[in-house]
């Protein structure tokens, strides 16, 4: 859902940023199939499915599940709710620049000069 | 349809109409009534509803209104109610064997105990089981209204001017508030929203089930906690991160733990509406805010200090606060986060999607041009919690669809930077936060 924002990074490399020197939470979030069907539909799958890989959370079909099993589900339900990056770099790489995630908050913000 | 009584309580009243016109969407009830028979003095509005269960569905998540009645009589007098409940046979039958009990209200009046019995009594013709004060089969509505106008004298009438007779058929739910309150809040900030108002934010903004809402100046994140509440997956960002990981295990995470709604507030950001991360697409389905327009953090200081002469407040939280790499903040004037804030509706709003948020105005010098218009965007609400010499008003808008047709074109909506009434609304305000305008560089 985000993208990298700085003035000077390339048209069309600004989404997905990459995830690097994640460090991973396990959360438990309570299963309820009804929000993750809901969600699903909101993910951005390819992306999704390629940063869960990369981060050795989950390996997720590789085309989402038009009629989502309740494993499906559940691993759905892992990988968006009760995965969290705790700590991590996010990084453009159009440009290079890194957001920071610190205590499982994304830092957007540019510097002055960049917007 | 049936009529129906709908008793809201007397409180915000410019809320209680848009709130129940939102539920009426929300649910997929059809809703008739007379705008014009609706006053503020009142908590009393006659409605047209399908069914028992139409009214039960329209007011089952209400913040702001108590119940609703079928109504059986409504009438002048007391004597004329009598013979009118007497002669509606329809309420004789049914409860023939129907446990009861027997709700007597006044507005603008107390009645003590040895009157509401002598109303009672004299309903003693209809025809019920036993008495049962605990969840009783059906609940008889009598309502003595003596107006506001009275009360606000001396002058205490003999007599209510309107008597109203009927059977309780939905509660609305005022006790989330309790749920909510902030003071059993574990985090909480100084600009923490009441669990009333966002509550109620949360029914103009749709919020249910499956819903996508964000808050881009999340703050303590009141409103991601009342929206999750409905069902809405939430996020959130600000550009001020302490607020949003607050101190030690206090903060927005630990908000949501408390009320258990940690599978629906999903995430917060640090980020900057200025200048945002959100990929440009219809994503949310409502965005629900109190921008930062610095007038109650100006309140404050305005308050606290002799000196008055502090600028409205910034969007930012002011200085570089130690922390490496953190940007140089500059003041976010009120007019450009307006603009800001709209724009990002028309962008990432889903078509139907809601924008609800709070805009600040000066009571005496108010107009409705003051309220911003986009061409993507309708309004819906406009609701006014007056503070003495300023207001803020809570404005809902519905964002139309992507393009712009033909019907808004001809109305001739404004972009929103070129709107005079915006200028106008921008002075107004800087007015009011300062009393200074001079002080201020305004561009333009």
């Amino acid at each position: 859902m985000l993208q990298c924002h700085a003035k000077s990074c390339p048209q069309g490399q600004s989404y997905p940023l990459a995830i690097r020197n994640a460090e991973l939470e396990q959360l438990d979030a309570e299963f309820n199939a009804d929000f993750v069907t809901r969600l699903m539909p909101k993910l951005d799958w390819a992306v999704l499915r390629k940063t869960a890989f990369e981060l050795g959370v989950a390996e997720l079909p590789a085309e989402i599940p038009t009629e989502p099993t309740q494993a499906d589900l559940q691993l759905i339900h892992k990988v968006a709710l009760e995965t969290r990056i705790k700590e991590a770099d996010m990084v453009c790489n159009g440009c290079g620049h890194v957001y920071p995630i610190k205590d499982g908050v994304p830092n957007m913000l540019l510097q002055d000069h960049e917007i | 349809m049936p009529e129906y009584l709908v008793i809201f309580a007397q409180f915000h009243m410019d809320f209680r109409l848009p709130e129940l016109e939102s539920l009426a969407v929300l649910e997929g009830v059809e809703l008739v009534y007379d705008r014009a028979s609706y006053t503020d003095d009142h908590p009393f509005l006659i409605v047209n509803l399908k069914s028992d269960e139409d009214a039960q569905r329209l007011i089952r998540r209400s913040i702001l209104i108590k119940e609703v009645v079928r109504l059986y009589a409504d009438e002048k007098t007391f004597e004329d109610l009598l013979d009118v409940v007497r002669d509606t046979k329809e309420i004789h039958g049914p409860y023939q064997n129907s446990s009861f009990r027997f709700d007597v209200r006044a507005f603008g009046h107390t009645l003590s105990q040895e009157e509401q019995v002598e109303r009672i009594e004299l309903f003693c013709f209809l025809p019920c089981g036993a008495v049962k004060i605990k969840n009783p089969d059906v609940v008889f509505t009598y309502i003595e209204d003596y107006g506001t106008v009275f009360t606000r004298g001396h002058y205490r009438p003999e007599k209510p001017f309107r008597v109203l007779f009927g059977v309780l058929v939905a509660k609305g739910d005022r006790g989330l508030i309790h749920t909510y309150d902030l003071k059993k809040r574990k985090y909480l900030g100084t600009t923490s929203m009441d669990a009333e108002l966002s509550l109620v934010m949360a029914n103009q903004a749709l919020a249910r089930p499956g819903s996508f809402i964000l808050d881009p100046f999340v703050g303590t994140g009141s409103f991601l906690i009342t929206c999750a509440h409905y069902g809405a997956f939430t996020m959130g960002s600000d550009i001020d991160g302490r607020q949003i990981r607050g101190k030690g295990d206090r903060n927005i995470e630990s908000n949501a733990v408390q009320y258990k709604l940690t599978n629906r507030v999903l995430d917060t950001l640090v980020a900057d509406l200025a200048h945002h991360p959100w990929r440009q697409q219809p994503f949310w389905d409502a965005i629900v805010c109190d921008p930062p327009y610095g007038v109650r953090a100006g309140a404050k200081k305005l308050g606290r200090g002799q000196k008055s002469k502090v600028p409205p407040g910034p969007l930012e939280p002011k200085k570089p606060n130690g922390e490496q790499r953190y940007p140089q903040t500059v003041p976010y004037e009120m007019h450009d986060v307006i603009v800001d804030l709209i724009d990002f509706a028309g962008v990432h709003l889903v078509p139907g999607g809601r924008l609800v948020y709070w805009l600040p105005t000066i009571t005496d010098e108010y107009t409705p041009e003051d309220i911003p218009t986009h061409p993507k965007f309708r309004l819906i609400a406009n609701s006014a919690q007056i503070f003495g010499t300023w207001c803020r008003r809570l404005i809902t808008m519905e964002k139309l669809h992507d393009e712009p047709s033909d019907k808004e074109a001809a109305q001739g909506a404004e972009a929103l930077s070129a709107s005079p009434a915006h200028a106008k609304f921008r002075s107004t305000y800087f007015k009011e936060a300062q009393g200074k305008l001079e002080q201020l560089k305004l561009s333009e």
